[in-house]
């Protein structure tokens, strides 16, 4: 039975429990603003307009959800605001993992954009599921705000799910190019699956302290169990276990990717970082 | 997987405030089958909207009339099948009230 921390104040009076706890929010935060921030670039470029929209709206939603996180962490006194956490962070201060910060395919928003509808799909779908097992476990934490929260989130979170198996048993189903694709997709997500399931040099802290209740292996186990049921739903192989990877994004190790990523996500912050909005 | 065409399809979404109210049609929608115009339909046009249930239907599956039969619906004066056509009982009421029924034309 761990102990209940209902405020910040008490996680902050204990070091142990203080770090473990950020750790846990850069995570959770920089997962949902960097792939909310990757959906974004779909707009104007998804398959079809209704798809354009729910596209959008979703990226809203994620980017929503990494601002309430940023809150959080404002109240453990990181920062200041939410966005001097979301716009003035090097790249090593970042705990997304790797799988999020892939761009969505070659060529770049602005300029001959490639994009890749499989790999968008497969990416999100592999994620969603992860953070609606991650939340789960969440609105049992230890830390009574961050459980509150999560409480919240997961509301959302159910539609993203959805939205996502629909795309998944649809891709799968519907014609060998598709399938495909999809399949081609899963595979190139599968590289950086491993990493998704890191929590990082923290990890064993904020399971044993009950921050993030049964930590990576409850993560890993429960998440296996529900992807091998929507693959053999959707007639997909099962690739097997993800092999460990060369960079840990939530050990603040990141591709080139991330800082292709934060030039244009931070460029209007830092216009002028003392604007207010 | 023997037809590789993706085939769209125009859904018309409906949409329940709450258990009890009806289903009022809201707008439609292209979407590649029934479960993607569901999702489709919450993500475009119900993020702010209250909605307990919504419905989608494949436009091409309703059956409708056209302007040609409009005219079905033409009628003649049968106000009577309306309460419109009742109005006048108020007054008589009201007349019936302040004079007592006499055996009119009765002298």
């Amino acid at each position: 039975m761990t102990a209940r921390i209902e405020t910040p104040a008490q996680a902050l009076a204990d070091p142990t429990c203080r770090q473990a706890l950020v750790e846990l929010l850069f995570q959770l935060a920089d997962d949902d603003l960097v792939l909310g921030h990757r959906d974004s670039e779909w707009v104007g470029l998804a398959p079809h307009i209704e798809e354009d929209v729910a596209f959008a709206s979703i990226a809203q939603d994620e980017v929503g959800h990494a601002a309430a996180y940023y809150g959080l962490l404002v109240d453990l006194g990181e920062a200041e605001s939410a966005d001097a956490l979301a716009y003035s962070r090097p790249p090593d201060a970042w705990r997304c993992a790797l799988l999020l910060e892939r761009p969505n395919g070659p060529g770049h928003y602005l300029e001959n954009p490639q994009f890749d509808w499989g790999y968008t799909i497969a990416r999100h779908y592999l994620y969603d599921l992860f953070e609606m097992v991650r939340l789960e476990a969440l609105v049992e934490s230890a830390y009574l705000p961050l459980a509150q929260l999560a409480a919240k989130v997961r509301r959302e979170e159910r539609y993203h799910l959805l939205h996502m198996e629909t795309w998944v048993k649809r891709l799968a189903r519907h014609s060998s190019v598709s399938r495909a694709r999809l399949q081609a997709g899963l595979e190139k997500a599968w590289v950086d699956l491993y990493g998704l399931f890191s929590l990082g040099p923290e990890g064993p802290a904020m399971a044993a302290l009950g921050l993030l209740p049964g930590g990576r292996d409850r993560l890993w186990q429960t998440w296996r169990e529900r992807a091998q049921t929507l693959f053999a739903e959707a007639g997909l192989p099962w690739p097997g276990d993800p092999s460990p990877v060369m960079l840990d994004g939530r050990a603040g190790r990141h591709s080139a990717d991330l800082e292709a990523l934060l030039g244009p996500l931070t460029e209007v912050y830092r216009l002028d970082p003392t604007a207010r909005w | 997987m023997a037809d590789e065409r993706l085939e769209y399809h125009i859904y018309e979404v409906f949409a329940q405030e709450s258990q009890m109210a009806p289903a009022v049609h809201q707008f439609s929608l292209l979407a590649s089958s029934p479960d993607m115009a569901l999702i489709l339909a919450k993500e475009n046009f119900l993020r702010r909207q209250k909605a307990w249930s919504v419905w989608v239907v494949r436009r091409d599956h309703i059956h409708r009339t056209g302007p040609a039969e409009a005219e079905m619906f033409d009628r003649m004066d049968k106000t009577y099948r309306e309460t419109e056509g009742y109005r006048y009982l108020k007054e008589k009421w009201r007349r019936y009230k302040q004079e007592p029924l006499t055996a009119q034309g009765m002298t």
